[in-house]
């Protein structure tokens, strides 16, 4: 004990920053951790940090509103077929595109394509959506512009505004701006690859797709699946692209709403936009739950398959 | 043989087409964007430009960097990644530092708590009462304080700075040097990479952060630039929804809602687009410790 205390005093200088970090990681993140109770109260906004204590009890009674409400169907539909479409696309294209620069055997133009290709995941969400604007808006998008004059389609597409096109438009976005960015890593488990493999293999006979499917394959299946056990753990926020709230809620319009709306954006909007705070602690509440568990589904994973070699 | 030639060349092509193909796909979009800032807005409605500006004009940046709202919003965005950047980058970095020792007492329930943290969080509506409780809303403070430390990035900052032979640092502590002293003489001159690349990704996340000016704050003298884009881009979209209205803007312009929203949205980005070749470096080291660590 005495020696424990000189010891602590002999590194007081760095218990000192070590203190600091915590007390602030205990007032930003563990103090609101407390704040969920109030989806459990009838809280007013006015009440002040006090109303978290003071305020009375009502249960369950905000979650029974939620799982009632007309648009519950639809909310759990919208965030739930979104995160499984980017998972589904946009998992796959980056170890495609991986794949495509390391068989490029043009230096320079292999880098410039690499360095281009991660750019876009560096803008903001509300520049992409902007840039959407620009190329999809149905009268001046340059896309519909295009489209019109080879002589596709007639009159422009509503691509901004259909609920129907929302989906795809969304996913489609989510590519463009990260596959990218996650090929990175991947490219880096195809250079670590020992080379020897290709040399022996093609002196075998065998062609380059051979090579690709027999050596690289394999060769990138410890990142593949690293990849996607974290993909899980955020799974509804949009898996590795993460983007399901911003995307939501700045390409969501009233025309789109029905499709574009999800739980996030929902709570998002009932605690911002209209000041009902107890209710959207406890719609945010119930997707956290479900994030909580998926992340802990595949910390369980991670544990069991560890030992396959993962990095 | 034959059959082994023809396969070789066949993988090239199609290598060669489909880099080609994500090349255009993930720059003209930038490019496109860049042309019709410089386009005559009313030119522009007619349709047909795709490759370079028909009728050039400056008209559009006048228009936006003319705004004194808009000069203003930039003042604040800057401003606010440069506070935010420096501090964040100095907090978080001394704070993974300490944690990295070997010797420190409680490290691991200091690494607990951080872990913690990264995985669970109250949400939007707790931390909002907070901020409004401490007073922080509406003030430029919002901006810079809450962000101040990167769970993730004193995580991979550990990874870092265990690295370090603890022999260097007792070396200088037994010269009589203090803490503050062993972190910027030698701790920090021999962290750069990872400190450029905490910087950078502060300095990106916060240039391009929206949702904080649009909720956090209200006076409109507090605006970032980010904040003054979404809604000319929300403006643009409604003016293609209500009407077939040129959306031009004023008498004595031709620039139209949408010219506009393009020049707002290439200055946004010109910091970005103007930094990236040269830390290109770091951008990816971004990606790579934090890989390593998960």
């Amino acid at each position: 004990m005495k020696k424990g205390i000189r010891k602590f005093r002999r590194q007081i200088e760095l218990q000192i920053f070590a203190l600091l970090g915590i007390g602030y990681l205990i007032l930003f993140s563990f103090i609101p951790m407390f704040g969920i109770v109030i989806g459990f109260k009838a809280y007013k906004i006015t009440s002040g940090i006090e109303g978290i204590f003071t305020s009375p009890w009502v249960g369950l009674k905000y979650f029974r509103e939620f799982f009632t409400d007309y648009r519950f169907g639809e909310l759990l539909r919208n965030t739930i077929v979104l995160s499984s479409l980017k998972m589904l696309f946009a998992f796959p294209i980056p170890i495609i595109l991986a794949i495509l620069i390391s068989e490029c055997r043009n230096a320079p133009f292999k880098r410039l394509i690499q360095t281009a290709s991660y750019l876009p995941n560096f803008i903001s969400w509300v520049l992409v959506c902007g840039i959407s604007t620009a190329l999809f808006s149905q009268k001046s998008g340059v896309i519909n512009q295009l489209l019109i004059r080879i002589g596709v389609i007639d009159s422009g597409i509503p691509f901004l505004t259909d609920p129907n096109r929302f989906w795809g438009l969304a996913v489609v976005l989510s590519i463009w701006k990260s596959s990218g960015w996650w090929a990175i890593i991947f490219l880096a488990a195809i250079s670590g690859i020992d080379s020897t493999l290709y040399e022996a293999a093609s002196i075998d006979g065998a062609g380059r797709l051979k090579r690709i499917y027999h050596i690289t394959l394999p060769g990138i299946r410890g990142s593949i699946v690293t990849v996607l056990i974290l993909s899980i753990g955020s799974f509804l926020g949009g898996g590795m692209v993460g983007s399901n709230f911003e995307q939501s809620f700045l390409m969501g319009n009233s025309a789109n709403n029905a499709k574009s709306e999800i739980i996030q954006t929902y709570a998002f909007k009932m605690g911002m936009a209209q000041g009902r705070f107890a209710y959207a602690t406890a719609v945010d509440l119930i997707q956290s739950c479900i994030s909580i568990v998926l992340v802990i589904v595949s910390n369980i994973i991670v544990r069991k398959v560890a030992d396959e070699g993962i990095f | 043989m034959k059959k082994w030639v023809t396969e070789d060349r066949m993988v090239d092509i199609v290598v060669y087409v489909l880099l080609i193909l994500v090349g255009i796909v993930t720059v003209y979009p930038f490019y496109y964007t860049v042309i019709c800032s410089f386009n005559d807005g009313i030119d522009l409605m007619k349709g047909g430009v795709y490759l370079w500006p028909r009728k050039f004009t400056l008209a559009n940046y006048q228009l936006f960097l003319g705004d004194a709202d808009v000069q203003h919003a930039f003042f604040i965005s800057v401003s606010k990644t440069v506070v935010g950047t420096l501090l964040c980058t100095c907090f978080t970095g001394v704070f993974s530092y300490t944690l990295s020792r070997g010797n420190l007492m409680f490290r691991r329930v200091y690494r607990f708590l951080v872990v913690f943290t990264m995985y669970f969080s109250g949400g939007l509506i707790p931390y909002y009462i907070l901020l409004k409780e401490l007073h922080l809303l509406n003030s430029f403070m919002v901006y810079i304080i809450p962000g101040m430390l990167n769970a993730f990035f004193v995580m991979t900052g550990i990874n870092f700075f265990s690295a370090i032979p603890e022999s260097m640092i007792e070396a200088a502590r037994i010269d009589g040097a203090r803490e503050i002293k062993v972190l910027s003489r030698i701790v920090f001159p021999v962290s750069k990479p990872f400190l450029a690349t905490l910087a950078l990704f502060t300095a990106v996340g916060q240039w391009n952060s929206w949702l904080d000016s649009a909720y956090y704050v209200r006076d409109n003298n507090l605006r970032t630039l980010s904040y003054k884009m979404m809604t000319i881009i929300n403006q643009t979209i409604s003016n293609a929804a209500n009407s077939d209205a040129a959306g031009q803007i004023s008498q004595a312009n031709t620039a139209t809602s949408f010219t506009v929203q393009a020049t707002a949205m290439a200055v946004s980005m010109l910091p970005i687009l103007c930094v990236y070749p040269f830390l290109q470096k770091y951008f990816v080291q971004g990606m790579m410790i934090g890989a390593v660590k998960e």
